[in-house]
């Protein structure tokens, strides 16, 4: 009998139900597209950050800074070319997205049929890297995807044979000699080794890399006589932002808790990745680019508090209008449920059937709302980030949650009315 | 029957239904005024969001390097003249720095005078052990002299505008030390207050004071060899600032820093489109929840008007009266909302920020009229046949 008139109701109060279930659908599919939504933000935000180039560098233990102060690294200390690949075998090899070994010296510049001669540095890298692992993994790498904010006037080089004849140079260092895309350039080195090259592409770098020459690895290993030689390996990883176990780790790995370093270790900390890059590469020391790394953390903790609060805004809006629909359908329907009173039903009786209503709508609806939901939460990472958002299995729970307590707290002023109402006043239509 | 008392009797109509339904008139502000809060609040933070994140990302340090044309330095007059032509709320830091060779245990350093609070705005991803004060340095430096804070180290060299004496292999060891300890040359005691890990080239300098190498160096005058700003400017602003900058003040030549402006403009472009999107699709759903509640409250309108048809009252005035109520009640919920919302906004941004928030004033009457005409609608589309109702009919209950 209970079932009949549950079924009964819906079906006549067809207009209301899918009222109320409609606003159920738009109500679950906010809150769950909001949720995944700022569940993953987190995550394509810091690969949207990789823009900024590398967070790590790995050099050598002995490679002084003088280097970099004074002009050039020349040095005899040098880190191996096999080692780069080892650094996605490490336990947070899938946290990195790029990395380019480079070879830094400094050469001769000169020009068949010019009156130029310079010594210019030049860095030797991977380009576009296609590497397949001991695993069997693949894998492209290298410094193309690490300066994406390169202008360049021509084109890259590539790590084709053709290419390893070809480089590229600074505008700094094009202007400065009036070297245009196309121009034959000679290089040659302390060791006699001399080379023929092609400028295939000028690029603006807005820094001191605009003074350079850029060649293949190869090409520049070949020229100083440097085979399977490397000076630093610049290393992109998606990083968590530090906290203060990760602090007191970068600090001295060793003065952590057993307990402790098992988390730091796996736990995406740049500290902890560059501890495992120290791990595999022979002689390196990783540091952390700071400028990079630690702004990374600063803006990834405010586009997710930012998403958190939003969330919570429009959650709290939807489970409001939700309630609110549903308190201002039962009110409506007083006449109908004082007759069921005037013919004797018990209060629990009423208030039992109107939540039993109220709950499968809200059923129905929720269901509807989650896949419209998890569409909406799609378009928005399709639309923004050119990816799909992954879908947490928690929101079921949580928008679940949420909806049952909402519909009943939506229920209990109609509840409380219901209770109070008096057969004879409701139906003489006071 | 004046004109008068027909608009006495209209408003005592629209008043007395709306306290006579005291309940459902409070369901429905609380509807319209969630739909307004959501609608002012998110769309404040959204016209925020470029400036708010762009501060955000001065984390990442000076995005415009400035270097004097000629040979003669910065000076303060130029360094004033350039914080007016940027305008000095645009300004998160602006650090000038002059460098200097120096020299400890006979190998060369380089020491950095700055302004260290300004450097401290400009690179606040510096991480500094000990102290962020008079003298600091590197950690490279620190690794090879092996220094500690509180440790003492002397730096030498030469004054400024003297020539340093080339060193001469004949020369007698009496020359040398009068080389060495010249009237054109100083030496001077610090103490290691910090120690500056960087991960780039910072880790190789020794950090002081402006004021404190101008006194090493002998020289009175400030002059910095280029100057470190941190902006609140996006790539085109920059370039824009840059131009404005050297017309203006012609011995100046600066440079934005590519790097960090073309890779800000992608991520806050990607954000900013982010919090469109959500905004926008916050606000559909939230517009049509504030309609089907509405329409739910004045579905069951149609007995009433009935009723009043039957009593002889004209459609004109039946929908004028709805109207009525639809824009009292629009009004009141909408205003509510719009405070509601500010308020929402001004803690998000506090929170996330730590800064205030500024609201578009414009956006008072711009919710209030779209909530006014969401309620309007929501209340007339349900009786829209107010024309065709046969009083009879509905009234009989059919």
């Amino acid at each position: 009998m209970f079932l009949r008139m549950i079924l009964k109701t819906l079906a006549r109060q067809k207009s209301k139900m899918l009222m109320i279930a409609f606003t159920v659908v738009l109500g679950v599919s906010l809150s769950t597209a909001m949720i995944n939504v700022m569940l993953g933000v987190g995550d394509k935000v810091n690969r949207e950050l990789k823009v900024y180039g590398a967070n790590i560098n790995v050099k050598h233990k002995d490679a002084a800074i003088m280097g970099e102060l004074y002009g050039l690294g020349v040095n005899d200390k040098f880190l191996y070319e096999e080692d780069a690949l080892k650094l996605k075998t490490i336990f947070w090899g899938f946290n990195i997205i790029d990395f380019a070994p480079i070879l830094e010296s400094k050469i001769i510049l000169t020009a068949p049929g010019k009156n130029l001669r310079a010594e210019v540095p030049i860095n030797g890298t991977w380009i576009e890297k296609h590497a397949i692992l001991q695993t069997g993994e693949e894998l492209n790498t290298g410094l193309r995807a690490l300066r994406t904010w390169w202008d360049v006037k021509g084109e890259w080089i590539s790590e084709n044979e053709a290419d390893l004849n070809s480089v590229m140079i600074g505008n700094s260092l094009a202007s400065k000699y009036n070297i245009n895309v196309g121009d034959a350039l000679r290089l040659s080195s302390n060791n006699g080794v001399v080379k023929n090259v092609i400028v295939k592409g000028i690029y603006n770098d807005g820094g001191n890399a605009d003074e350079a020459v850029l060649t293949n690895l190869t090409t520049a290993q070949e020229l100083l006589n440097l085979s399977g030689k490397i000076s630093s390996i610049e290393v992109s990883a998606l990083t968590t932002p530090d906290n203060d176990l990760a602090r007191k780790a970068a600090q001295n790995p060793s003065s952590l808790s057993a307990e402790e370093y098992e988390t730091w270790y796996c736990t995406a900390y740049v500290s902890a990745i560059c501890h495992q890059i120290q791990e595999v590469v022979r002689d390196g020391v990783a540091r952390a680019v700071r400028q990079v790394a630690e702004s990374e953390g600063t803006i990834l903790n405010k586009t997710t508090l930012l998403m958190i609060l939003i969330t919570i805004l429009s959650s709290i809006g939807s489970a409001l209008a939700i309630s609110n629909l549903i308190t201002a359908s039962v009110i409506e329907r007083s006449q109908e449920l004082g007759l069921l009173k005037a013919l004797g039903a018990y209060n629990y009786q009423i208030i039992l059937l109107v939540l039993a209503e109220v709950m499968l709508t809200g059923l129905a609806g929720g269901i509807v709302g989650y896949f419209l939901g998890i569409a909406f939460a799609q378009i928005i990472g399709q639309t923004v980030f050119g990816s799909y958002i992954e879908i947490a299995q928690v929101v079921i729970l949580i928008v679940g949650i949420i909806l049952f307590l909402v519909t009943i707290a939506g229920s209990i002023p109609a509840i409380r009315y219901l209770m109070a109402l008096k057969p004879t006043e409701v139906l003489h239509g006071k | 029957m004046g004109n008068n008392s027909r608009k006495k009797m209209y408003l005592r109509m629209i008043t007395s239904s709306l306290i006579r339904r005291a309940s459902r008139l409070i369901i429905a502000v609380l509807a319209i005024a969630i739909g307004a809060t959501i609608l002012s609040g998110l769309v404040t933070i959204y016209y925020d969001i470029p400036e708010q994140l762009g501060r955000e990302f001065r984390s990442y340090g000076a995005n415009l390097i400035i270097l004097p044309s000629g040979d003669f330095g910065i000076t303060r007059a130029d360094i004033d003249k350039l914080k007016n032509l940027i305008g000095r709320e645009k300004i998160v830091g602006l650090a000038p720095y002059r460098y200097q060779t120096v020299k400890i245990n006979e190998q060369p350093y380089l020491l950095a005078g700055t302004d260290l609070h300004e450097a401290k705005q400009n690179s606040p991803f510096w991480y500094i052990e000990g102290d962020w004060q008079n003298v600091m340095i590197g950690r490279e430096i620190a690794e090879t002299l092996d220094l500690n804070i509180g440790d003492t180290f002397t730096v030498k060299g030469v004054k400024y505008g003297e020539q340093a004496e080339a060193s001469k292999q004949n020369l007698s060891a009496e020359e040398n030390k009068t080389r060495d300890f010249g009237s054109q040359n100083f030496s001077k005691k610090l103490q290691v207050k910090g120690i500056v890990t960087t991960g780039g080239a910072e880790e190789g300098f020794i950090f002081s004071d402006m004021a404190l190498l101008n006194e090493m160096i002998a020289d009175e005058n400030f002059k910095a060899d280029v100057l470190e700003c941190s902006i609140v400017a996006n790539a085109e602003e920059l370039n824009e600032l840059t131009n404005k900058i050297s017309e203006h003040i012609p011995n100046l030549s600066p440079k934005a820093v590519r790097r960090l402006t073309q890779s800000q403009d992608i991520v806050l472009g990607k954000l900013q489109a982010l919090v469109l999107l959500v905004t926008i699709v916050v606000l559909i759903i939230t517009m049509i929840s504030v309609y089907t509640t509405m329409t739910a409250m004045v579905a069951e309108r149609r007995k009433e008007i009935a009723l009043k048809k039957a009593l002889g009252a004209e459609n004109k005035f039946v929908i004028g009266e709805l109207l009525g109520e639809g824009i009292l009640l629009g009004f009141i919920g909408g205003a509510a909302g719009v405070f509601l919302g500010f308020e929402f906004a001004l803690r998000v941004s506090l929170n996330v920020f730590g800064r205030g928030i500024n609201f578009q004033w414009a956006l008072i009457p711009i919710t209030i009229i779209i909530f006014i005409a969401i309620t309007v609608i929501a209340s007339i589309l349900p009786v829209r046949h107010v024309m065709d109702i046969h009083p009879a009919i509905v009234l009989k209950g059919e």
